[in-house]
């Protein structure tokens, strides 16, 4: 009898031991903390930034890397950031005078190694980074003095600034070099205004504020303490945390919820035009499937399939527009000059089909990785016109797998184009041969090549503007609408949302 | 009773092989893996180098024996979408999946025994009918609705428990009880039959004409006999839980290996999903092996079937 | 037979040994009558069964007919709900009634194409396993366990996923990963008619095995398999439901009730219609077949009920 009891009393004590293990764990919250809570649905793959092109892990770098350069999201003016001062030497030569006294987040100094090996490493096309394009660019790096730079560029690229500013973020040589591309992944260090505490891969990362930020940056200087970001792929889940408190920001809420949500006392929502742009990308041939869209009228079937519009007004909201080529407006070189438009007329779809010998319409495939509604709304107009579309939804990595093995017959692409306001960001990566270009149009890929390549703007822009309309002409791409993004807050954070879809937190702070 | 264990080991062996060899084909669906690792704009040299060098280019059985190997030795290659040792990810992850199927289990055994005690009782009652119906909407409502009611209600209505991640006990109450409903009608329809039976038996009514207290025959005698089979079902179950917490997982945001498993699938990270599929069935394959022993050890006449 | 009896224990949880004696038709009418659960499932399981009969009928529109213009407005007993549109629009400006209507006829399909994959894999093995015993036994109960050890969801999502999404592939893949009860439930009801007496007489007049199986087994197990059948039925839709949900299961535009619930979960929060409608429906549907499988159990072998 006393070993039974003393038994039970034994296994009361076990699991109350447990339970007060589970409950002792902290619990994180918003102002009170000084912890900025935020969620996205995205497990990102790599926190090595050359390595992934998602868009959250464009934020992230942000956060964690500086450039050389700085683009002020205000005024568009291009500012130094890890670079002094920075000129043309000649067309293919820049000269940089670095920064002295930054240190890495692990106390490695900053100076003119970490750049040269850091643009010699990505630019070199064996370490396979993931978008060529950002850093193809670059011949190479060499080293002047202990804080001097010199950049030798393959061709004219009057992009080049754009992308020092961007996406080209300097890692720490000696680090790096340590312990290699894959451990950098998951524990990376740079020496921007937030430095990574903790990674666990999917799920959360938690940034703390770096004490050490150099004064002079033209960021400005980081003031909330912590950033945790976890991973919440339900978006009622996300809604629902916001709403009570356990979350201060979320963002890609469709544009229904995000009015409901404004309607809410202790939440303020954003709605931000984006750069990314939305199209319906063909595969003209392929030795892996039978692709109907070789034939032009059936692209073009598509193109006039499909009421945009509408999509645009009712669906996606804000500051959304139609499209009527593959790049965002407001980069430099994106036009609509003189291109092919495509009305909404499913009655001429229809004869275009029946014309390339589907009189009772098709079957077809249509892929696509973000936000299902546009694509399903976008299913059911084809299939209005004879289309029958059979939406198949992935995440994005297996998309951009498949795709880029041509095995993508249709897909519903969108592209941000890394935030760099210059057409090369995008038409570079979809119809230059390289990335996921699988149209590979001779005459579209020289006409570009010299817009990249040419530091005469009108020399730019004419280039540009004759692939572009060559593009619509031939209806390889089906350009449809610029994207919104509804960001949802805490009424207690001051955040700002820019139209290069990238939130800076370092820029946020709590009222 | 070792003979016996020797031959439920013997199985058990065979069938966590089948298992192993249905995980190791499963990904051979997807069609030629060198094509797949070589990634964008191959040369079909590029390919063949792959197919060589990852030794795709011999016999599936080979490949089978040499995967089989190194999974013995909790290698299960690297995933090509995080650049990690599957290993590491799985590991990242798996504790909170064990914790979640555990305390699932816990729930429903102890909402169902008191339920099934309850309805054998009284059998053809009111008490019966309530247990029954429960068990039977149980069945009939999808687990994510069940779910995503529960946040609406409990997280953002009253405020009383928080919604999702795995901070602390109380983040883990919603998820438990979103899973181990399904348990419920089960451990309640066996429990209640178990112990319809037993208290039928001839030693419950000598012992009742004993003179002996109710409820000591009641939980004595009876619910020790009924709850062989109880015990047996809960290891088995556990196994389904864990099978069955993938929708749970992405309803509450845990990031366990059921959410892991989905979202590999969607990004095609092959490997991962192998190493899953071929871990829960050993999981699996362990817990009916200790159910069956666990139940010999209770219930001879097993034992001599 | 060593290897099948806790598993047979464990998964008869849900449904029971059942003792087949052959009874008449007057006191089975009368059981019926008299059993509510019964009543109720066959009337819900009837009514679905007519929806989706009439579909053309009853739906006021074309489900698939997308009209942007009319997104999301809420059923009639909302206030801002018209008749137009009984049960309001979707997030693409369907016709909500008439998708549930529609999706009726897909669940049902799917529901009764997987089971039917499923019930006839498992009798076939329940069957064989039950009537020759022995090695066949111990055959059918090794794979039995193989098939339990592998987590269905997950394998059923990892086949969608790699062979690509289409209505044909989740109801294979599917019925083939849920014979496993059936096998299991049938094995032993075939134990205990193998034992009767009428099968030796049967064996004694020297007739064949495969008539033996098709004349004697295979009617007595007539009410057994309804019920194996109707329960299989509730499954199968639940587990489209998960797949649905999960992303991977039928795909649109295709009105499934699983896939309409995981299209309007993204709006739970502040359109709960979208995802009520269809989950009730859904879980009419289960709980009616749920009712009407233990029901006929019942009625046909009360002593049966757990």
């Amino acid at each position: 009898m006393m070993g039974s009891k003393l038994k039970r009393i034994g296994w009361i004590g076990f699991i109350l031991v447990i339970t007060f293990a589970w409950i002792a764990a902290p619990v994180w919250a918003g102002k009170k903390d000084d912890v900025l809570n935020i969620a996205w649905e995205k497990e990102l793959e790599t926190l090595n930034l050359y390595y992934q092109t998602a868009r959250e892990g464009v934020i992230l770098g942000r956060h964690i890397f500086d450039r050389l350069i700085h683009r002020d999201p205000e005024s568009g003016e291009y500012k130094g950031c890890l670079a002094k001062s920075f000129k043309w030497i000649d067309s293919v030569t820049m000269e940089f005078e670095l920064r002295e006294g930054i240190t890495f987040h692990n106390g490695e100094k900053f100076d003119a190694d970490d750049v040269v090996f850091t643009l010699n490493h990505m630019s070199n096309p064996e370490n396979k980074v993931k978008v060529y394009q950002y850093v193809g660019w670059i011949k190479n790096a060499e080293k002047l003095g202990p804080y001097k730079v010199k950049i030798n560029l393959k061709d004219p690229t009057p992009a080049a600034f754009e992308f020092l500013a961007g996406p080209v973020m300097i890692y720490p040589d000696e680090y790096y070099q340590k312990v290699g591309m894959k451990e950098f992944g998951v524990a990376p260090i740079g020496t921007g205004p937030y430095k990574v505490v903790k990674v666990t891969p999917g799920k959360e990362i938690v940034m703390k504020k770096n004490e050490n930020y150099f004064k002079e940056s033209p960021k400005g200087q980081p003031v909330i303490g912590t950033i945790r970001q976890r991973t919440i792929p339900e978006a009622n889940t996300k809604m629902a945390e916001l709403m009570t408190g356990g979350l201060d920001w979320i963002w890609h809420i469709p544009k229904d919820q995000a009015e409901k949500l404004a309607q809410m006392p202790n939440i303020d929502v954003v709605a931000a035009e984006t750069m990314r742009v939305g199209f319906l990308y063909f595969l003209l041939d392929s030795p892996q499937v039978k692709t109907p869209f070789t034939d032009i009228r059936v692209r073009k079937a598509v193109a006039h399939a499909i009421d945009r519009e509408a999509i645009v007004k009712n669906l996606v909201g804000g500051d959304s527009k139609v499209v009527h080529t593959t790049c965002y407006p407001k980069q430099f070189g994106c036009t609509e000059e003189g291109v092919t438009k495509y009305d909404y007329n499913p009655e001429k779809a229809k004869k275009l089909l029946a014309e390339a010998g589907y009189p009772n319409g098709l079957d077809v495939d249509l892929h696509a990785y973000r936000d299902r509604p546009y694509a399903e709304a976008v299913v059911n107009y084809l299939r209005d016109s004879g289309i029958r579309a059979k939406l198949q939804y992935m995440q994005y990595s297996a998309l951009r797998e498949i795709g880029r093995a041509r095995k993508v017959p249709m897909a519903f692409w969108t592209w941000g184009s890394n935030s760099v306001y210059d057409i090369s960001a995008f038409v570079g990566n979809w119809y230059k041969g390289t990335g996921d270009d699988v149209i590979r149009d001779p005459q579209v890929m020289e006409w570009l090549n010299k817009g990249d390549t040419s530091i005469d703007p009108a020399v730019r822009k004419e280039n540009y503007k004759k692939a572009l309309q060559k593009i619509t002409e031939q209806a390889y791409t089906v350009p449809l609408f610029t994207w919104v993004a509804n960001y949802a807050f805490s009424k207690e954070l001051d955040f700002k949302a820019w139209p290069d879809e990238i939130p800076r937190f370092y820029m946020s702070k709590w009222k | 009773m070792i003979v016996y264990t020797l031959k439920r080991l013997g199985l058990a062996a065979l069938v966590a092989i089948t298992v192993s060899i249905i995980s190791f084909m499963l990904i051979r669906l997807s069609g030629d893996p060198a094509i797949a690792l070589a990634g964008e704009n191959a040369t079909s040299e590029q390919i063949e180098f792959i197919r060589i060098q990852y030794g795709f280019d011999r016999p599936l059985v080979i490949q089978y024996l040499d995967w089989a190997h190194r999974a013995l030795q909790a290698d299960f290659g690297e995933s090509p979408y995080f650049q990690q040792p599957v290993t590491r990810i799985i590991g990242d992850r798996i504790g909170v999946t064990l914790k979640l199927g555990v305390m699932s289990l816990i729930f429903a055994v102890a909402v169902s025994i008191p339920m099934g005690v309850l309805a054998s009782i009284r059998p053809n009652t009111w008490i019966d009918r309530i247990a029954l119906s429960i068990s039977v909407m149980g069945q009939a409502m999808p687990s994510f609705w069940f779910g995503l009611i529960m946040i609406i209600v409990l997280g953002v209505w009253l405020r009383l428990l928080p919604i999702s991640g795995t901070d602390s006990f109380a983040h883990y109450i919603m998820p438990t009880i979103a899973l181990g409903y399904y348990g419920i009608p089960a451990f309640m329809r066996l429990t209640r039959s178990g112990m319809l039976e037993v208290l039928s038996s001839d030693h419950i009514r000598t012992a009742r004409a004993k003179g002996l207290r109710w409820g000591k025959v009641l939980f004595k005698h009876a619910l020790r006999n009924a709850i062989i089979p109880v015990v047996a079902l809960a290891a088995v179950q556990l196994g389904f839980m864990l099978g069955g917490s993938i929708v749970i997982e992405s309803v509450f945001a845990l990031h366990g290996i059921g959410y892991l498993a989905w979202e590999s699938i969607g990004r095609r990270d092959l490997p991962v999903v192998q190493a899953i599929v071929l871990l829960l069935s050993m999981i699996f394959v362990a817990l009916t092996l200790l159910s069956d022993i666990i139940n010999a050890f209770l219930d001879p006449r097993i034992r001599v079937k | 037979m060593a290897t099948s009896a806790p598993i047979s224990k464990i998964l008869d949880a849900g449904l029971g040994e059942t003792v087949i004696f052959p009874s008449p038709g007057q006191v089975i009418r009368r059981r019926m009558r008299r059993h509510k659960g019964l009543i109720i499932g066959g009337i819900a399981v009837l009514l679905t069964f007519l929806v989706a009969v009439f579909a053309p009928v009853l739906a006021p529109h074309d489900p698939y007919a997308q009209d942007l213009s009319k997104r999301l407005i809420p059923p009639f007993w909302h206030e801002k709900g018209t008749w137009d549109h009984p049960l309001g629009t979707d997030n693409l400006g369907r016709d909500y009634l008439s998708r549930v209507v529609y999706g009726c006829r897909i669940s049902l399909i799917i529901g009764f194409s997987i089971m039917l994959i499923a019930v006839t894999i498992g009798t076939t093995m329940g069957i064989l396993a039950g009537y020759f015993g022995g090695t066949v036994d111990m055959v059918v109960s090794f794979l039995v366990t193989v098939r339990l050890a592998l987590p269905a969801v997950l394998v059923a999502l990892a086949v969608v996923v790699l062979i690509g999404g289409s209505m044909t592939v989740v109801i294979v893949a599917l019925g083939f990963l849920i014979w496993a009860r059936a096998a299991v439930v049938i094995r032993a009801s075939t134990q205990q008619i193998r034992s009767q007496d009428y099968v030796a007489a049967a064996q004694a007049a020297g007739c064949s095995t495969i008539r033996i199986l098709l004349t004697e087994i295979l009617p007595n197990l007539a009410d057994n398999l309804v019920v194996v059948a109707t329960l299989e039925i509730g499954r199968a839709i639940l587990l489209e439901a998960a797949l649905s949900f999960l992303g991977m299961g039928v795909q649109p535009p295709t009105p499934s009730w699983g896939l309409m619930i995981s299209e309007g979960k993204e709006f739970m929060l502040f359109f709960p219609y979208l995802i009520t409608i269809p989950g009730t429906a859904l879980f009419i549907l289960v709980l009616g077949m749920n009712l009407l499988g233990d029901g006929i159990r019942d009625v046909t072998a009360p002593e049966g009920r757990t």
